[in-house]
């Protein structure tokens, strides 16, 4: 077919790509109580870190072949939940204890931004991507995740779902676990509360779309989102005048990676749970799932086609 | 994929003034993140990005054939001449798949594509498709339906039904064919008030996007034809003035005559199938009788030199009869 002569807007599907490492491995949450115990609970955590740090990179570097790998690091600061303190008070302290382990932060981020951040409803956008597996039997018109808010990994129970099937009969049916082995374990995740401008993202929902940033994954009509933004030293009073992706380290290797780890405390791993969940049900933007394949396989670095795989965690003993 | 299924649903917007590109572009912002595709030229068309939607269940057979599929419904819509609104619902079936569901991840990769467990009856499900879905299969309908409700949730500047209008639904078939050599429109048939069906044999390489976009063009024009049908039947020749008529010609010449533009924004690849049209049952001759007989019907603004251009209007609707 011969080329249009005529074009509008040629360049509207256009989707740009992101620089990219091998890895990035966050290197813990930061919540207000976790400040409120001073620097404490920081170095304590750092300190179970360290180890862990060392041996993110000896196994990433089993992926390049032995070449040395790009490892950046991310630290997430909570001011979506109970926003706390001030960066002029957190942030020296956190590089300082991290400094103090050894360990060097290259990245901070607000994680109110992963919510919404510079008039951008990043985290309703990627709602919208929610594209539900299907239990057996489902002909596509059920009501959605993005009208309950709730998102589970297969069959709910009629007696207690939120749905229940009115001809069903009366008396309690199983959840059953689409993608179970044998025997489910059936989780339903709560996305969000609240309606319109007053909706508040759940800790599990917010969590996946960070996960699908550091994997370089979004994209807003093309446009890479959440840019890291090089820090020029300074540090305002007010998290809201914090860019919502902090470059601490001038040197530090791109922020977004092919694969993520991240080093939690245990308490964390059923939040952890529903974000594999909510991964496995989201549809990225083709081009931008493209993209990392091409430059991936292009390196010689093996990754699996499920961007939930991509994910992985060091669980380490704490609430 | 071996054949593709989809069914328009097509309705006037309910709003007393046509949508203005900024308007129509909210309304079809089923994504945020990915653009709704507005177009000016040769006449204003919106259109949303894709949205797909999981579905594991039996595909409509006629014949109680039972394959169960796994896979993905594209739903889309779009408004032209910020005037008709229409959502699309579509996917394509692959002539086999494996015994077993995959993990759901291979499945959104593959957008607008369902994999049968097993080999999939093909003839039995083009025929299912045409059909409509039973209870508990794959229904196309539904799915469009549930767009366009969701789309008209929106707020509309002045909600009103202008007209009472038709409301169509088009559901179509095609089937890739290795002896097809261009694509052809095989039926087009008129089954009823609102349903039309439409079955399509392809080559190899017509895009699934672009036959979705022929469908859906196909079942905006046959609403136009539609609805001005309607109105000169209920509007005909000599009704008495107390029937609007007037009233309701001006409005359909001021509202609907120019969206008239059958395949302009068609795959060149598949201009095939508007020709066929044209010939049987003649498309666009109709439709410029229909239009030519509204405009001679229509009272026109008195062109006076000594009047102003309201003044012109109330002695037009003064001279027809024009309700006040």
């Amino acid at each position: 077919m011969t080329e249009a002569v005529f074009r509008e807007f040629p360049d509207q599907s256009r989707t740009h790509s992101v620089p990219l490492s091998h890895v990035s491995l966050e290197m813990g949450h930061l919540y207000a109580e976790d400040f409120a115990h001073e620097a404490a609970r920081l170095r304590a955590h750092f300190a179970e870190a360290g180890p862990w740090v060392d041996a993110v990179a000896v196994s990433a570097a089993r992926a390049t072949g032995g070449r040395r790998p790009r490892v950046s690091t991310c630290f997430l600061v909570d001011d979506y939940f109970a926003p706390f303190s001030s960066p002029a008070d957190v942030v020296p302290a956190l590089i300082g204890e991290a400094e103090r382990a050894g360990l060097r932060i290259d990245y901070l981020v607000r994680e109110s931004g992963l919510a919404e951040a510079d008039g951008f409803p990043l985290a309703r956008s990627v709602a919208g991507r929610l594209v539900e597996s299907p239990p057996p039997g489902s002909n596509g018109v059920r009501p959605a995740a993005a009208e309950t808010g709730w998102l589970a990994n297969g069959r709910r129970s009629p007696a207690s779902g939120p749905h229940a099937d009115p001809s069903a009969p009366s008396g309690w049916h199983p959840p059953h676990e689409t993608a179970a082995r044998r025997h489910s374990v059936f989780l339903d995740a709560e996305l969000w509360d609240g309606q319109g401008a007053g909706r508040t993202f759940s800790c599990a929902f917010l969590a996946a779309v960070w996960q699908l940033l550091r994997l370089g994954l979004l994209r807003h009509h093309g446009l890479p989102v959440l840019r890291p933004h090089p820090w020029d030293g300074s540090l305002p009073g007010t998290w809201e005048e914090l860019p919502v992706v902090l470059q601490l380290n001038p040197k530090a290797a791109p922020f977004a990676a092919y694969r993520t780890c991240s080093l939690l405390p245990s308490g964390y791993l059923p939040v952890e749970h529903a974000v594999q969940v909510i991964l496995e049900q989201i549809q990225v933007e083709a081009e931008a799932l493209h993209q990392v394949a091409e430059r991936s396989a292009a390196e010689g670095v093996h990754l699996p086609d499920s961007v939930a795989e991509r994910a992985s965690y060091i669980f380490y003993p704490g609430p | 994929m071996v054949l593709l299924g989809g069914e328009v649903r097509t309705r006037l917007l309910p709003t007393a003034r046509p949508l203005r590109a900024a308007e129509t572009a909210r309304l079809l912002e089923l994504r945020p993140d990915e653009p709704v595709h507005v177009s000016a030229r040769p006449n204003a068309h919106a259109l949303s990005p894709p949205r797909p939607v999981g579905v594991d269940c039996a595909l409509p057979t006629p014949d109680g054939t039972r394959v169960r599929a796994v896979g993905t419904v594209l739903s889309q819509a779009s408004v032209t001449g910020g005037r008709v609104v229409q959502a699309h619902a579509r996917t394509g079936a692959t002539a086999a798949g494996p015994d077993g569901r995959r993990p759901w991840g291979h499945y959104l990769t593959r957008p607008g594509v369902v994999e049968p467990l097993g080999k999939l009856p093909e003839g039995a499900v083009a025929r299912g498709f045409l059909a409509g879905g039973g209870p508990g299969e794959l229904d196309l309908g539904l799915i469009a339906q549930r767009l366009l409700t969701e789309v008209l949730r929106h707020p509309l500047p002045d909600r009103q039904e202008p007209l009472p209008t038709p409301r169509t639904r088009l559901r179509w078939v095609a089937l890739w064919a290795a002896d097809a050599e261009a694509p052809r429109l095989e039926r087009f048939t008129i089954e009823g008030d609102e349903l039309r069906t439409a079955r399509l044999r392809l080559p190899y390489d017509a895009p699934p996007d672009a036959v979705a976009a022929f469908c859906a063009d196909l079942a905006l024009h046959d609403w136009l034809l539609t609805t001005l049908i309607a109105v000169l039947e209920e509007h005909p020749p000599g009704a008495p003035p107390e029937a609007g008529s007037g009233r309701v010609l001006r409005w359909v010449v001021d509202q609907l005559l120019h969206l008239w533009m059958p395949g302009v924004r068609l795959d060149e690849r598949l201009a095939p199938l508007w020709h066929a049209l044209e010939r049987t049952p003649g498309f666009t001759c109709q439709w410029q009788a229909l239009a030519q007989h509204v405009r001679d019907r229509t009272p026109r603004p008195v062109r006076c030199r000594w009047t102003n251009e309201s003044e012109a209007g109330e002695a037009c609707g003064r001279r027809a009869g024009y309700p006040k």
